[in-house]
């Protein structure tokens, strides 16, 4: 190890050129993940691209290979999970199921050294936090998976953590439930001031709960910001695809035009402000609500191959091909439109996402 | 639904009758023995053998040496059931083969070995001596730490498997959740992996402790006559004493002991589980 030092101090989470293989497989390499005090982020990305490797890393469940953690100023990379004051709720929730609720969130003072008799205040106070008071002495076997989700965050909380970590807190709760408690464990970071990372593969629910997104793939963060610049401006084809669908379509470049430069795909000429020297292939793509019939300066042609009315947006299915695809949606209940009907889509030139791709 | 759940237990009849006629038919007419005299119904015979200081020796000496083989099998074995939990493929085989391949062996062929083992110019007592330990060869044979050694080796499996298929349910995250609890690896094994794991640990004791304290030919191979035990005892009133009474009541107060760790044991594994 050369004597290089982690800039401490200036970001409350500092994750810092940290590698992690298995068995030889390297799964991570030169991660860099930074997280500013208060704030509520998410790991957001497919299955196997390493979000909960990043967590384990980062709560001490898991030695680095190399790099560094730092907590508000301390290094932690050595420390055991014990050591660091950074509580994990588990995907579910790893309850005590030999304990009490009670007990199951008193745990964390009794291993700190409190005495049994003090925990009762504390422990009242989590609980009524996540209003599960009533439930003080019951078994966890006889909870709900909303209950024992309540249960594993108060058990969380009420040790005052430095950094709360979630592994995909809301995936075994059904969808009505999931968006209440997304709501609920919200407003209670926020009102609280916790600095929580959240690990999940559903893109609504990063941005419903987050202030920042890391978009994860393959052991690499492809773009780390606010969730409108992540759906607005996706940093690669890749990002533009995991959070939210939108239309794509292959293109190759023809060069400029004045200020734009104009590229031809197997529905029309689409032009863009982003400069492709001409030749080069690239991939087009719009946001699907962005698309409106007949409006805008960028306009393709196609078949409706299926037009699905979903109540507060009807969305028009077009294209065809491995990578092709136009999407658009419209508010509200639309008719007189049908599969099989052919329309000119449109939209505006400074809504293209345009990814130029190396070949 | 009813007339199912009863067809389904008629399968249960045949194993039924055949412990009925088999174990349970000899048995009675056994505690029978212990409490029938000449004069009728009476418990005399109990009294005679709990006022005998002998009896009452070999008593006490029986429940220690199964205590001690339960404590020493229960140290090797818990430690043993996480190691296996953690080998994979042809290691966890290996375990297993070692675990079950010595019971194919028999108790004869493995005391002998022992003896090999313990006695005066044995391997044990020459490496000790080589070493510098002791001057003269130690005692080990006939005595009572052989006799645990030796049965808590015989007894490990009984005490290892139900510990380990215990230990491979053991959810890997709690353990985890624990530590970013602030929980240290003390408190950790303490309040989360041993109540967890209890279960296994009760029921392997509840083995161990049956089969060790009626145990006959490991302590006629490794003893011997000198320090009898209640199984001895047993076999020595009906072949060479031929008093039927006094065999069938130490038998009955052996049957007693193992059916206070029967039920002691099973109260306690549900409660156990009740928790969980
Ligand atoms: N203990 C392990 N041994 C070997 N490989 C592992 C281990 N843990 C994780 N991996 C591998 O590391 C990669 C990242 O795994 P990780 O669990 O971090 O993914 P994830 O993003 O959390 O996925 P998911 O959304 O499915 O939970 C995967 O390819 C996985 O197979
Ligand atoms: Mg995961």
């Amino acid at each position: 190890m050369t004597a290089e030092k982690a800039p401490a101090g200036r970001h409350y989470l500092d994750v810092w050129g940290v590698a992690k293989s298995f068995k030889g497989t390297r799964v991570m390499s030169d991660m860099n993940f930074r997280v500013e005090r208060g704030e509520l982020v998410s790991l957001l990305g497919p299955s196997g691209c390493g979000k909960s490797t990043l967590l384990r890393i980062i709560a001490g469940l898991l030695d680095a290979d190399e790099g560094s953690v730092v907590l508000d100023g301390r290094d932690i990379t050595r420390q055991p999970a014990h050591k660091r004051n950074i509580s994990v709720v588990f995907q579910n929730y790893a309850l005590f199921p030999h304990l009490t609720v009670a007990e199951n969130v008193a745990f964390g003072l009794r291993a700190r050294g409190m005495a049994k008799g003090a925990t009762g205040a504390p422990v009242a106070d989590a609980l009524a936090l996540v209003r599960m008071t009533e439930f003080a002495d019951r078994p966890i076997a006889a909870l709900s998976g909303g209950q024992q989700q309540r249960v594993a965050v108060a058990r969380a909380l009420v040790v005052g953590p430095d950094l709360l970590l979630l592994d995909e807190p809301f995936s075994a709760l059904d969808r009505k439930l999931r968006e209440t408690m997304q709501v609920e464990l919200k407003s209670l970071l926020l009102d609280r001031g916790i600095t929580a990372i959240f690990v999940t593969h559903d893109q609504e629910e990063a941005m419903g709960v987050s202030d920042r997104i890391a978009v994860m793939n393959a052991g690499r963060i492809e773009q780390f910001a606010d969730p409108s610049t992540l759906y607005s401006r996706p940093a690669s084809p890749f990002v533009m695809d995991f959070v939210g669908l939108s239309t794509r379509l292959e293109a190759v470049s023809k060069g400029r035009d004045g200020d734009l430069t104009v590229f031809d795909t197997a529905y029309g000429k689409v032009r863009a402000q982003e400069n492709i020297p001409a030749g080069t292939r690239a991939l087009v793509g719009v946001r699907p609500e962005l698309v409106k019939p007949g409006e805008g300066e960028n306009r393709i042609a196609t078949t409706l191959a299926d037009v699905m009315v979903l109540g507060s947006k009807t969305v028009l299915h077009g294209g065809a091909g491995e990578v092709d695809r136009i999407l658009c949606e419209l508010p509200g209940i639309r008719s007189g439109m049908a599969r099989g009907d052919k329309v000119e889509l449109g939209w505006a030139v400074g809504d293209t996402l345009v990814y130029g791709m190396a070949s | 639904m009813t007339s199912r759940i009863d067809r389904i237990s008629l399968l249960a009849v045949p194993g039924l009758a055949y412990l009925a006629v088999i174990y349970a038919l000899p048995l009675l007419i056994l505690l029978a023995k212990s409490i029938r005299t000449p004069d009728g119904i009476s418990f005399a015979e109990y009294a005679a053998f709990f006022s005998d200081d002998y009896n009452m020796g070999v008593l006490l000496r029986t429940l220690r040496v199964a205590a001690l083989t339960t404590l020493l099998a229960l140290l090797i074995a818990y430690p043993t059931a996480f190691a296996m939990n953690r080998a994979k493929g042809p290691m966890l085989t290996v375990f297993l083969v070692a675990m079950v391949l010595p019971m194919s062996l028999g108790v004869v062929v493995k005391a002998f070995a022992w003896s090999i083992l313990f006695r005066a110019n044995g391997f044990i007592n020459t490496s000790l001596q080589w070493i510098g330990l002791t001057e003269k060869p130690v005692r080990m044979l006939f005595t009572e730490t052989a006799l645990v050694i030796g049965a808590a080796n015989v007894f490990l499996p009984f005490m290892v498997l139900p510990i380990y298929a215990v230990v491979r349910q053991l959810d890997q995250r709690l353990p985890e959740a624990a530590a970013s609890l602030g929980a240290t690896p003390f408190f950790r094994f303490f309040h989360v992996t041993l109540p967890l794991t209890l279960p296994g640990v009760v029921a392997g004791s509840a083995f161990t402790f049956s089969m060790a304290i009626s145990m006959y030919v490991i302590p006629s191979l490794i003893v011997g006559e000198r320090q009898q035990t209640l199984s001895m005892l047993i076999a020595r009133s009906f072949l060479y004493l031929r008093n039927e009474a006094l065999g069938s009541t130490i038998s009955a107060v052996l049957l007693a002991i193992a059916i206070i760790v029967v039920v002691f044991s099973s109260w306690l594994a549900r409660r156990l589980e009740a928790r969980q």
